[in-house]
């Protein structure tokens, strides 16, 4: 016990005497989520650590705060607590809550304050990203790294079952036609699936966009967050397609399926395609041993793609100096260089279009063809779905999708019951908003 | 005369029951060890077998210490099970003995109102427990993770009911002798309540060793972090596939402590939880 107490007041030493030496600097805490699989945390606080070196008058915390639900919770109790951090990398369709609740600076005096427009600043990101970002007529995010879905197949299978590697399924029919030839039986046992999806919360929402906006869908109302379009022929048609690959086709394993076990899946060779996230493009072309390519969304009646990944936001209530040291920081984080090599090492895509003009990140993309694929899609990504208590409704749909997948609801009542549902958490800010009238 | 004896049918049948039991029960621990010792294998459905078919390799958890300061993780960890579980005996025992012996007016509803606390779902106290332990200035301190805990529900409904099978002749022989309410404690009631207060340590300690969100929501800076963090920093992630041996092997350092210290007091753990019926 003893040791144990001298340890603890060792560390209690260092500690204050580490902090002691750096109060000259502006000390500023940023909150980020792991959001994907890797070495992420370590490297993140390697990049602060850069920053800080980069940057003496400015001293970063970078705290570790779980996926980006937990950061969400922890951001949100922190602002209530009045002990708001000075940055956060937030999912980016959580942003527009922040904005609608009152709790995030609008970046826009900041932009100006650099001599800079508001649609200069934002034309160095890819357009896709703006919708998430700016909005309201306002910036209220910085677009830090991002991904949309993507469709991961086995070239290997694809030879043995007779499939041109180098024509990937371009459309529904195509796609289900591929699952069928790609699956393979033993007598009523299935020893490999043609197609997986992620059904866990989060992945699952995301992948029904994708689907439902290739099928010509929106999903939600850009323009306003109390309106959803969960009972809709765009919506049934992509919802229809999964109950038939699970139920008809029998190409896609019943019940629901985390993100991680398809990945495993496809690295283990029993699923010869898979949907899954840009995000994922390092970590896979680390560890997939068999060959594999990458290719967009099928398509049912056009491409189309929602944006994922995180932004940078900068909460209320912070000093003048902390904001201008968490303006630098965001900055920083954002630009062409650091942006281009957290893309290398993650998968995501780097936002910041210059980052695709250096060298080192030329030589990149010419030497991983995967990597192209996923920065081509881009062009036809859209905003991320984002509305009045996003996870709540969110969830709404993918609690169905659930059933559906596990073959407990049929996809008619499926969107039926999840738009009510939908309706009913978002009817208190559709009654402070559109459904408030004059008298 | 000593004879063998063979064991019956019936008798055959149970053991082979419960080691089937055993054996599902234990499943994910084994899986756990094996993985942890596995070398990184991404492509082989050999990943989820528990036939050890492997040159053992240690890298998994060079991996896994090389993700994060353990020694500090330890250290935070159990400063705030220990120091929870040391304000929780003295707080749920002292109100313990109160709902069980003593008589003062609306001790039934108090007691219900204590016993309300059980109903709540921790996360909905995440906002107003924060903003509570930030006035405090506990924010981003071990102190903050603990203070919420100070008053178990459990833990006094635990104590007051193993207070209640204790036989008031003892407290009445200690009165005769004339010891204080404070001595009737000390010396009589808690040497005799110990196999409650074992029961009670050991769900306290594995509760605050496996919680997550709330030392999440009080911890900023790294130095603080707890184990739970520190494990999902590296092992965590929503979008992609995991290192199943790396989650492993940080799994079994983390599980290390509780998992020896269980086998090693086996016997006092279990006749504590026969003892005051907690399962």
């Amino acid at each position: 016990m003893s040791r144990l107490a001298s340890a603890a007041l060792a560390a209690a030493l260092t500690f204050a005497i580490g902090s002691g030496a750096a109060s000259a600097a502006t000390e500023i805490e940023m909150f980020f989520p792991v959001p994907v699989e890797g070495q992420l945390a370590k490297e993140m606080k390697r990049l602060i650590e850069r920053f800080n070196t980069e940057h003496p008058d400015i001293k970063a915390t970078p705290v570790y705060t779980g996926s980006y639900d937990e950061t969400n919770i922890k951001t949100r109790a922190a602002i209530k607590a009045g002990r708001p951090p000075a940055a956060v990398i937030m999912s980016a369709n959580f942003v527009l809550e922040y904005q609608i609740n009152d709790e995030i600076q609008a970046l826009d005096p900041l932009v100006a304050a650099g001599g800079e427009t508001a649609d200069a600043y934002m034309g160095r990101f890819w357009p896709a990203l703006h919708g998430n970002a700016r909005f309201a007529g306002k910036i209220w995010a910085v677009p830090f790294h991002n991904s949309t879905p993507l469709l991961y197949y086995n070239v290997d299978h694809f030879k043995e079952a007779g499939l041109d590697p180098s024509r990937p399924p371009a459309t529904w029919a195509e796609w289900v036609d591929a699952a069928k030839k790609l699956t393979v039986r033993d007598g009523g046992s299935i020893k490999r699936y043609g197609v997986m999806i992620p059904g866990n919360y989060d992945y699952l929402g995301w992948i029904m966009t994708a689907l439902t906006m290739s099928n010509g869908g929106l999903y939600y109302n850009p323009e306003f967050g109390g309106e959803v379009y969960y009972d809709s022929p765009s919506m049934l048609g992509a919802l229809s397609l999964v109950d038939d690959m699970v139920h008809k086709h029998k190409v896609m394993p019943e019940g629901v399926t985390d993100g991680k076990a398809v990945s495993t899946a496809f690295f283990a060779g029993q699923a010869s395609m898979v949907l899954l996230s840009t995000g994922s493009l390092s970590f896979i072309r680390e560890n997939m041993k068999a060959n594999y390519a990458v290719a967009f969304v099928p398509r049912n009646l056009r491409n189309a793609v929602a944006i994922g990944g995180a932004s940078l936001i900068m909460p209320k209530g912070l000093s003048e100096e902390q904001k201008k040291a968490s303006w630098t920081l965001i900055n920083w984080l954002t630009g062409p260089e650091v942006s281009g090599h957290w893309s290398r090492f993650t998968g995501y895509f780097a936002p910041n279009k210059g980052a695709y003009e250096l060298p080192e990140m030329k030589e990149f993309i010419a030497k991983n063809p995967d990597a192209k694929v996923a920065l081509d899609q881009l062009q036809y990504a859209q905003s991320w779905f984002a509305t009045y208590n996003t996870v709540a409704v969110r969830k709404a749909l993918e609690d169905e999708v659930q059933a559906v997948l596990s073959g407990k609801r049929k996809p008619a009542e499926a969107v039926k019951a999840a738009q009510a549902k939908a309706d009913e958490i978002m009817r208190p800010y559709v009654e402070q908003t559109a459904l408030k009238l004059p008298n | 005369m000593v004879t063998m004896r063979r064991a019956s049918p019936a008798a055959l049948l149970g053991i082979a029951a419960v080691s089937a039991v055993v054996l599902v029960w234990s499943t994910p621990l084994l899986w756990m060890a094996i993985a942890a010792f596995r070398p990184q294998n991404f492509g082989g459905l050999d990943m989820a077998a528990l036939w050890p078919d492997f040159t053992p390799t240690l890298a998994n958890f060079a991996e896994a210490l090389d993700s994060a300061d353990f020694a500090l993780l330890y250290l935070n960890t159990v400063v705030v099970c220990l120091g929870t579980l040391a304000v929780q005996l003295a707080t749920v025992t002292l109100s313990g003995y109160a709902f069980a012996r003593l008589r003062f007016p609306g001790k039934e509803w108090v007691f219900y109102g204590f016993l309300l606390q059980l109903m709540l779902v921790p996360p909905i106290l995440i906002v107003p427990n924060l903003i509570t332990i930030t006035r405090l200035g506990l924010y981003d301190s071990l102190l903050g993770i603990m203070a919420p805990y100070f008053a178990s529900a459990f833990g006094v409904f635990l104590m007051r009911q193993t207070f209640r099978t204790i036989p008031k002749d003892f407290e009445e022989a200690a009165i005769v002798d004339g010891a204080s309410w404070w001595q009737l404690v000390w010396r009589v009631l808690v040497p005799l309540a110990r196999p409650g207060m074992v029961a009670f340590g050991i769900v306290s300690v594995v509760s605050h060793w496996n919680e997550f969100l709330w030392p999440l929501m009080v911890i900023s800076s790294p130095d603080n972090q707890t184990l739970t963090i520190g494990l999902a920093s590296f092992t965590r992630g929503a979008e992609s596939a995991s290192q199943w041996g790396v989650i492993a092997a940080g799994t079994f350092l983390v599980a290390a402590p509780l998992l020896t210290a269980f086998a090693l007091f086996q016997r006092q753990f279990v006749n504590s939880f026969l003892f005051s019926g907690v399962k």
